[in-house]
């Protein structure tokens, strides 16, 4: 049995790595919680993408964010049915509109989503059951997100107008909800009536698209988007639209920048802790490191020990901040604060404490030159 | 007279040869080594006496190979540490030399068995063969019994024991203990001066100790007493 110095150091003088850990665990806790956060509400930039489950998005050439839609000509519509790759297509029309609800709400400014009511069509497959969508069919009808029912002033049955024209809200669905105001989901036709100035063409803003085979997206993308002569359009697979949309509203609103420098000053402050704790581990201990070097230990592996203190330090802070913050996130969820969490975006943000924990061991290391077993002769 | 018998290694194991060192703070340069030779033989305790000051403590420290002196060298087992570079001096320490410090300098997080194990993993020897160089050793200082005890729960003499196994458990050619009873009251001070002694006849090491405690020199095989870092007198008690 190897006796590790690091680990029976770190459980017999626990309390004083005890700050360094507090401090990794509170360094992850916020890095993850900000990361839900700003996933959470950028995310509502592409919920039209998200929620529904087209392979391929085709709108007008350059658009940056899906909410920056502008009709295209519904001709493109046969493009796409003539490539045998694809299986179905649907339109999709996204329009402002003013709201005006009861109970003094005042005017509201909403997206009206128009989409297809057919069974098993694509826009907001994730979020409206097929009872759902069947209630859109009679004109008139919209469906909002249950936590923006306050904000609209209206309850399930009541009616409102928006742009003028009469709608009555007939059910909620959660998830719908967007960024810096409301979302509606309408039939296409009752999202024609509401549009303020039908242009010319009268086309959709998007046609989505199933594939056969959704993993040849990328290629059937090319294969569209080398076709002229059907009118402007640009296609994108979904996940790139969905990405391009929440890039578009983290980096415009400036909260992109905010972000980085959170992160950034998180780093710093933890390190500094962490480093500290270990020095101080060090310094205590000196006169025995000293002695070990004496005996021949060599320095190299002194400054393992320090380093793989900073290792448990950080494992032990990792996995505490984990747990916390999955029960926050879980909590935030239930009571509707809009909060997100993918693998990747978890992963780079333990990844990022980790080398803040390594950064730390490194700064800790170099006090090991102070174990310098000729002071230890007087 | 105790320990008569001995009998000195004829081949010295540790020779310093002209050795001077001196320290600067400020404009005052003090020289503490002074032209300074001397041959340690194997077997027995050799004991450097002196007032405090007398630049013993830096000689111990010089051919340990902790140090490097100004001039001179230091052969030690007929390699010139001096021709060695840092790295090649701490793998010549690692495998020959064995320290023992007034500050007994124990981990407050490792059992007694733990401390005297720890070197003995650098060495590259099998689990069983440090298991059983460091169960011995402990044995051997009389501490087997408190081997699973932490430094907190030992008494100074104790602790000083599980510092000499430590030292010990590396069979080292060459044991060097710096003012290893000062901190310890005159029973357990005997008891130390005692083992060292043990150690150097039945191991067959070289053990050099400087100390300034005079109740030590009846237990030396030979005494150097050192003033203004030169050797005053020589008195090799084992000889006789």
């Amino acid at each position: 049995m190897m006796v590790s110095l690091a680990r029976k150091t770190l459980l017999h003088e626990w309390r004083r790595f005890l700050p360094a850990m507090l401090a990794v665990s509170f360094a992850t806790l916020l890095q993850l919680l900000q990361a839900a956060l700003v996933l959470g509400i950028f995310g509502g930039a592409a919920v039209y993408v998200s929620d529904s489950n087209a392979d391929l998005w085709v709108g007008y050439p350059g658009t940056q964010s899906v909410d920056q839609g502008r009709p295209i000509d519904g001709d493109i519509a046969s493009l796409l049915e003539m490539n045998p790759q694809i299986e179905s297509v649907e339109p999709f029309y996204l329009l402002d509109g003013d709201w005006r609800g009861g109970h003094g709400t005042g005017g509201v400014s909403v997206f009206v989503s128009g989409v297809s009511t057919r069974p098993g069509a694509m826009m907001f497959a994730r979020v409206l059951t097929p009872a759902l969508r069947a209630r859109l069919a009679y004109p008139e009808s919209v469906i909002v997100d249950p936590a923006d029912l306050n904000k609209l002033g209206v309850q399930v049955g009541d009616t409102a107008s928006v742009n003028g024209h009469l709608v009555r809200v007939v059910g909620t669905a959660r998830g719908l909800r967007a960024l810096g105001g409301a979302d509606i989901v309408t039939s296409l036709q009752t999202a024609r009536m509401l549009d303020p100035a039908p242009s010319d063409s009268g086309g959709p803003t998007y046609l989505v698209a199933r594939l056969r085979h959704p993993a040849a997206a990328s290629s059937v993308v090319a294969d569209i988007n080398g076709h002229s002569g059907f009118g402007r359009y640009q296609a994108w697979t979904a996940p790139a639209f969905a990405r391009l949309s929440v890039l578009f509203w983290l980096f415009n609103t400036g909260a992109g920048a905010g972000v980085l420098f959170l992160a950034v000053i998180v780093f710093v402050v933890g390190a500094i802790i962490t480093s500290q704790a270990l020095m101080a581990a060090v310094a205590a201990s000196v006169n025995e490191y000293a002695t070990l070097n004496a005996l021949g230990v060599g320095k190299r592996s002194l400054r393992w020990v320090v380093l793989e203190q900073a290792f448990w330090v950080g494992a032990c802070g990792v996995v505490l901040a984990s747990v916390l913050a999955a029960l926050l996130i879980w909590l935030a969820h239930s009571n509707n604060v809009p909060v997100a969490m993918q693998p990747s975006v978890a992963a780079a943000c333990l990844g990022l404490v980790m080398a803040l924990v390594a950064v730390s061991g490194l700064m800790a290391m170099r006090s090991m030159q102070r174990a310098d077993p000729a002071t230890l002769l007087r | 007279m105790p320990y008569s018998n001995t009998v000195i290694d004829p081949n010295p194991m540790l020779v310093a040869e002209n050795l001077t060192k001196s320290f600067t703070s400020g404009q005052l340069s003090t020289r503490v080594l002074d032209d300074l030779s001397v041959e340690i033989g194997a077997g027995a305790l050799t004991l450097i006496s002196g007032p405090s000051g007398c630049g013993k403590s830096t000689l111990l420290s010089i051919l340990s190979g902790l140090q490097a002196p100004d001039h001179g060298r230091v052969l030690a087992l007929s390699e010139s540490l001096q021709a060695m570079d840092a790295k090649r001096v701490e793998a010549f320490r690692l495998h020959h030399t064995g320290f023992v410090f007034q500050g007994f300098n124990l981990f407050p997080a490792l059992t007694a068995r733990e401390q005297v194990q720890l070197p003995l993993q650098y060495m590259r020897l099998s689990a069983q063969e440090i298991t059983r160089r460091a169960d011995e050793a402990l044995a051997e200082m009389g501490m087997a019994h408190r081997q699973h005890l932490r430094p907190a729960a030992l008494s100074g003499g104790e602790k000083q024991r599980v510092a000499i196994a430590r030292a010990l458990a590396k069979a080292p050619a060459l044991l060097f203990a710096d003012e290893p009873t000062s901190a310890l009251d005159a029973a357990n001070g005997q008891i130390v001066i005692d083992l060292l002694h043990r150690i150097a006849r039945n191991h067959g090491t070289t053990v050099l100790c400087v100390s300034h405690d005079p109740r030590l020199i009846s237990h030396a095989d030979r005494v150097l007493t050192m003033e203004d870092g030169r050797i005053l007198d020589d008195s090799d008690r084992g000889a006789r």
